[in-house]
């Protein structure tokens, strides 16, 4: 569904100069600054799977995404989305694609919510029936009945997302975008966009390309992720791959009588009692736990690597 | 095409009517100024018969036609795109099947038209300060004025489109509005404007806003006139449009390249 090569981003501006004369400088010299935002990412998405992409902030993600969408050009490699070149086919792209960014709104801040939804159905020429039909699903999905008709500058920023959601789904886009969904919200408003989310990919097998910094997200959704730093790609793969081969060790974790605490790697394939025995012989226990790796730390640790 | 175009229009009229407090707010500085414009005009007029060829009434009805026009007429888009620069939100915009131009001008065409709704109730007040009598060229103010809003709209869309470089319509916008609306002759007839500033008011396509309408409505402008400026807001239309699209392709292709 989704075919990237060797995609290549690199951003030129003016070099800004400083001291009192900088900006006269910088507007009659001819020297630029270049920034790779994005540095030969390849990927393959196929249809109807749920791909978290991630990595830290300024990694690449958004620039990929608006690549994707046909919003800009790339300086080099190949992107294909549903056998189309976005940019190219700008228009055909934009009706096989929605996007939610979760920082910013599609929906027209001193309208009723109705009247954006309705906007959409128009600007994507959905039909009438099918539009019904469309926005009757969302309601009853995301529950957007009791603020159908509330101007969005009064929703909260739950009601808001699953809003934007729904712009997003009312013209049935095979591929959905998703720039961090969730940021912001509470447990309850984000399990309510998970929960659309997976839904909306089990019924009509959307392809799905999910950005966050919520790795529970992740961990809910996704089955394979790609993690990209700096423009390129670190790991691509399936969530346990990703741990088996990156997991810092296990930790046992004692509370000493004198109320220390301490931790001892878990090396692997040793054993626990025996760990616990030794540690025992020279301190005195009142309480121990095993800490499991989880995704976090995982993720933490392979940034860290792609830092030196 | 037509039905991206009119639900965007819809927004613009909704989007009008969702502030009717400051369109209130207009129209009673719109009756105002007519008022106002009355009163000075009046008194310096002061009993002649006629000044320029043109008599005191027709001059009070000049003058609230083209400040009507000028209020009905008065742009919201740079505004908007303006904000949607800023809050990133034009990326929606971008991202549509619909054209960004195509998608302004319906929007702003819908605000107008929500405008002249709210608009209605002040008429009668404002034709009857400016003692406006029925026009001996209906056709003639209607195509002038018709036309004249054209070259307004697209004048609108040059300065949105210049927002995607400058990140700022605001100061540009305050200008235009001005600039705009002095040249549109809404204080003072283009015909009384003296020597250079009254050929510069000439060369500029502001007076079709406000002042060449208004003119045709009195009977200030009348016979082979009208239709020389009926064409001449032709030519206006086609050079604005040429403008408007090499613009237009110049700053989508930096939207493309630098991402805004």
């Amino acid at each position: 569904m989704i075919r990237v090569e060797s995609l290549t981003k690199v951003f030129r501006r003016p070099r800004a100069f400083s001291g009192p004369l900088g900006p006269l400088r910088t507007l009659v010299t001819r020297r630029y600054d270049e920034r790779t935002a994005v540095d030969g990412v390849s990927f393959e998405i196929p249809e109807g799977e749920i791909v978290g992409y991630l990595g830290p902030n300024g990694a690449g993600k958004s620039t990929t995404v608006k690549m994707l969408t046909g919003i800009l050009t790339p300086t080099d490699g190949l992107i294909e989305v549903g056998g189309r070149v976005p940019w190219r086919d700008r228009e055909a792209n934009a009706r096989a694609v929605g996007v939610v960014f979760g920082q910013r709104s599609q929906l027209w801040w001193d309208l009723p919510l109705i009247d954006s939804l309705r906007l959409v159905g128009d600007l994507y020429d959905v039909p009438a029936a099918r539009f019904t039909g469309s926005l009757r699903r969302m309601c009853d999905l995301l529950g957007l009945d009791d603020f159908l008709h509330t101007p969005v500058r009064q929703l909260s920023l739950g009601q808001r997302m699953r809003g934007d959601l729904a712009a997003a789904m009312l013209y049935d886009p095979p591929i959905l975008y998703l720039d961090e969904p969730t940021v912001g919200l509470d447990v309850m408003a984000k399990q309510a966009v998970r929960e659309f989310i997976a839904e909306t990919n089990r019924i009509g097998r959307t392809t799905v390309v999910l950005t966050t910094h919520d790795l529970a997200d992740v961990e809910a959704l996704c089955r394979r992720i790609i993690l990209i730093d700096k423009g390129r790609v670190l790991f691509d793969g399936g969530i346990d791959d990703l741990v088996t081969a990156y997991a810092p060790p296990r930790r046992l974790v004692v509370e000493l009588a004198d109320d220390e605490t301490r931790a001892f790697e878990i090396a692997a394939g040793s054993s626990i009692p025996e760990l616990i025995a030794r540690v025992s012989a020279e301190h005195t226990i009142r309480d121990l736990s095993i800490h499991e790796p989880d995704l976090e730390s995982v993720i933490k640790r392979i940034y860290a690597e792609s830092e030196r | 095409m037509i039905r991206p175009l009119a639900g965007m229009a819809r927004i613009g009229l909704r989007f009008q009517l969702a502030y009717r407090s400051d369109v209130i707010m207009s129209v009673l500085a719109l009756v105002a100024q007519v008022f106002l414009l009355r009163m000075v005009w009046t008194s310096l007029y002061g009993g002649q018969g006629q000044t320029r060829g043109l008599s005191l009434e027709a001059l009070l009805a000049y003058l609230s036609l083209a400040n009507l026009q000028a209020f009905a007429t008065s742009p919201i888009i740079p505004r908007i795109t303006h904000f949607r620069i800023r809050t990133g939100t034009v990326f929606f915009d971008l991202s549509r099947p619909t054209g960004y131009l195509p998608q302004m001008a319906a929007f702003q065409a819908g605000h107008t038209a929500g405008g002249l709704l709210m608009l209605a109730p002040a008429v009668p007040v404002v034709l009857l300060v400016g003692t406006i009598t029925p026009t001996a060229h209906p056709v003639g103010y209607a195509a002038t004025l018709a036309l004249g809003y054209v070259i307004s709209l697209m004048m609108s869309l040059l300065i949105c489109v210049i927002g995607f470089w400058t990140l700022e319509t605001g100061a540009i916008s305050l200008l235009y509005r001005l600039v705009s609306h002095f040249f549109a002759g809404t204080m003072v007839p283009l015909s009384f404007f003296p020597g250079a500033l009254g050929v510069l008011a000439d060369a500029l396509p502001f007076k079709y806003m406000g002042y060449v309408p208004a003119a045709v409505y009195v009977g200030h402008i009348s016979g082979g006139e009208i239709g020389r400026a009926v064409a001449v807001e032709v030519a206006w239309i086609a050079a604005l449009a040429v403008l408007l699209w090499a613009v237009w392709r110049r700053a989508h292709r930096r939207v493309v390249i630098q991402g805004g």
